[in-house]
């Protein structure tokens, strides 16, 4: 039993840190505390769950298209919505232009959802993702928690190589610290904020494809997500990466455990959402720096 | 009668976002502060009346509730209005009574809300609202003896003992009036050295402050009048619709509002009249429009489409809003009457 648990909060947190640290990431860059980041794993759900239908295959060999497909979503969002309103609007007004486009995401995939329905006449609501299992050392394991740890781990370890290790991740890093400074060296700003909203969003989008092997799965699902990650974020220190990773498996052992604990002593397991905000709002009132406060000397 | 029914639906529903979109821009429109936990404020004037209006009549009339509220609220609710209809007094006393709990109960809130408010980022702050709002609503979705859970609860009504198109009239009337006391309290506070400090606090708080303004001061006023005039539409709200869900005071409703708000005009009392007149007019086009054609999926998605794409088109081509805000001028009426010609020349 408590060895299941384990598994679940583990699949949980390597979903939750893909969310997160796209969040953290555009948060860093573009400033935007983005209210559509849940929205993102959606789509990858309904792009993996779409092709999976008509190819007739597992939904994860779908991966690779989820990222793209997020990839390009992120590139239209920042040029057509973001980009004009750079340096120009304040952060409220960002925040609220990003509810919006919660509006708009959300509804354009429960409109794909009915029309996906009406076409090729397949549930698209409550959906959940037959798994496979995969044979490890001699050991059979649940598909989903090897292979959302591996990729989690790869996705990682590339945004890290990529950050640290190439040009154009040293860029990014600049423009987070200085964009003013950075544009006046030659950097493209713009270029870089078009960047990690691609990051950002494909790496929502594949997080979303392992959201159904957990949980059936609908088209609000992402936006009932959105607490945790932003609980995530903010316990990593709301300006870090590293931190919002740490902060992600937090929350997703916190939430698992809390959860089992609460029913086991007769309290509704309805109440999960408490444990995000309770520790939302500790964070952001007590000590705003965060996870990341341990390490950042700023 | 069914014209009187169609204008007490627009003129309630009006009134409610009127309240809704003058508390908000007072707090965010005026004072910059982004309240974007309305629909909870929203939701506690509602909860008062949907958990108090029962137990408070059944506790008038000297009946003690029995057995599980959540079932058997509608139950009493007949009863009581059939008290009601023949003593307009305990209706009115029942209306009051809530009206003032969700005023203090909202009131209270406002002052927790407003302890955050003066250290957080705007954003943070705007995050961690809408937080408090969602776990608001989850608490209120869950907890069954405050109003019911998913189930909802049954709402008295207070006005049973009118009959039936002078019932509406007065619902009207009530609504009306007290959408325009909500709206002349923030005329006048917006024209007045209140709102040209709230204004200023928006604009530069440190400048404000070392002009001897109480910025804590001010910033936890601005909020607890604003939440107290949210849970006067939510009783409004509640009292209408008969019924008193969860389930309807969503961040959708936090969104609808802020649109409202944007679209009208932030911190220009004109723009809380114009805002949601026009997302009512685009609301009941919608109504009315969906009736006549055939679409593959639902029509309501797509005018949340269309509203959200709205707002980013506003924010972008005209972030003023319909009725931008105006400097303010505050000099002897000569020297206006001068510069005024001065700008004709």
């Amino acid at each position: 039993m408590i060895m299941d648990l384990l598994l679940d909060a583990i699949i949980y947190g390597n979903l939750l840190s893909l969310l997160a640290v796209g969040l953290s990431l555009t948060l860093l860059t573009t400033k935007v505390a983005n209210f559509a980041h849940g929205d993102f794993a959606a789509v990858g759900i309904y792009v993996a769950y779409t092709l999976s239908i008509i190819f007739n295959a597992s939904p994860y060999l779908f991966l690779p298209a989820s990222f793209v497909s997020g990839a390009l979503l992120g590139l239209v969002i920042y040029r057509v919505v973001f980009d004009p309103l750079r340096e120009r609007a304040s952060l409220v007004t960002l925040m609220v232009v990003s509810m919006a486009l919660d509006f708009i995401l959300r509804y354009s995939i429960h409109i794909c959802a009915d029309v996906l329905q009406r076409s090729l006449r397949v549930f698209s609501r409550g959906i959940i993702f037959n798994d496979v299992s995969v044979n490890l050392l001699g050991l059979s394991v649940l598909g989903l928690f090897f292979i959302s740890t591996v990729v989690t781990t790869i996705f990682l370890v590339l945004l890290y190589l990529f950050l640290f290790k190439t040009k154009v991740g040293v860029a990014t890093r600049a423009v987070i610290e200085n964009p003013a400074l950075s544009e006046a060296l030659g950097i493209s700003v713009r270029r870089i904020y078009a960047l990690s909203w691609m990051l950002s969003v494909a790496f929502a989008c594949v997080a979303g494809v392992f959201l159904p092997f957990r949980i059936t799965v609908n088209p609000d699902t992402g936006f009932s997500m959105l607490l945790s990650i932003f609980a995530a974020v903010t316990l990593g220190g709301l300006e870090s990466l590293l931190g919002s990773v740490i902060g992600a498996y937090i929350i997703a052992f916190s939430e698992t455990l809390g959860v089992y604990y609460l029913s086991q002593l007769g309290i509704s397991t309805a109440y999960r959402p408490a444990i995000s905000f309770a520790t939302l709002t500790l964070v952001l009132l007590v000590y705003p720096r965060g996870i990341a406060g341990l390490w950042s000397k700023r | 009668m069914d014209a009187t029914f169609f204008l007490l639906d627009i003129t309630v529903l009006y009134s409610v976002y009127m309240i809704l979109s003058v508390s908000l821009d007072l707090e965010y429109g005026e004072a910059g502060l982004p309240n974007f936990a309305k629909a909870a404020f929203f939701a506690l004037g509602a909860f008062s009346v949907g958990a108090l209006s029962v137990r408070l009549g059944a506790f008038l009339l000297g009946v003690g509730i029995e057995g599980d509220f959540k079932l058997n609220s509608l139950r009493y609710v007949m009863a009581i209005n059939q008290s009601i209809s023949k003593d307009p007094l305990l209706g009115l006393t029942i209306f009051s009574m809530t009206l003032i709990t969700a005023i203090s109960v909202s009131s209270i809130a406002g002052v927790l809300a407003s302890y955050p408010a003066l250290r957080l980022r705007e954003d943070y702050l705007g995050m961690l609202l809408i937080a408090f709002s969602e776990t608001i609503r989850v608490i209120a979705r869950n907890y069954e003896p405050l109003v019911g859970g998913t189930f909802g609860v049954g709402v008295v009504d207070f006005l049973a003992w009118a009959r039936a198109p002078q019932r509406e009239q007065l619902f009207l009337l009530i609504s009306i009036i007290l959408a325009s006391l909500v709206w002349i309290v923030y005329y006048r506070l917006s024209t007045s050295p209140f709102g040209r400090a709230l204004r200023a606090i928006r604009d530069n708080e440190l400048a404000t402050e070392s002009l001897g303004r109480d910025v804590v001061k001010l910033r936890m006023k601005v909020m607890v009048l604003g939440s107290a005039m949210a849970s006067v539409a939510g009783v409004i709200y509640a009292y209408y619709v008969g019924m008193v869900n969860p389930d309807d005071f969503t961040t959708s409703k936090t969104f609808l509002v802020t649109l409202m708000v944007i679209i009208g005009g932030r911190g220009n009392p004109l723009g809380a009249i114009a805002g949601p007149a026009v997302y009512l007019a685009f609301d009941r086009f919608i109504q009315f429009v969906k009736q006549r054609i055939i679409l593959p999926f639902d029509p309501n998605y797509l005018s949340y489409i269309i509203l959200g794409a709205i707002l980013i088109l506003i924010v972008n081509k005209r972030p003023g809003g319909l009725v931008p805000e105006k400097p303010t001028i505050t000099l002897p009426g000569e020297i206006k009457r001068l510069l005024r010609r001065e700008n004709y020349r």
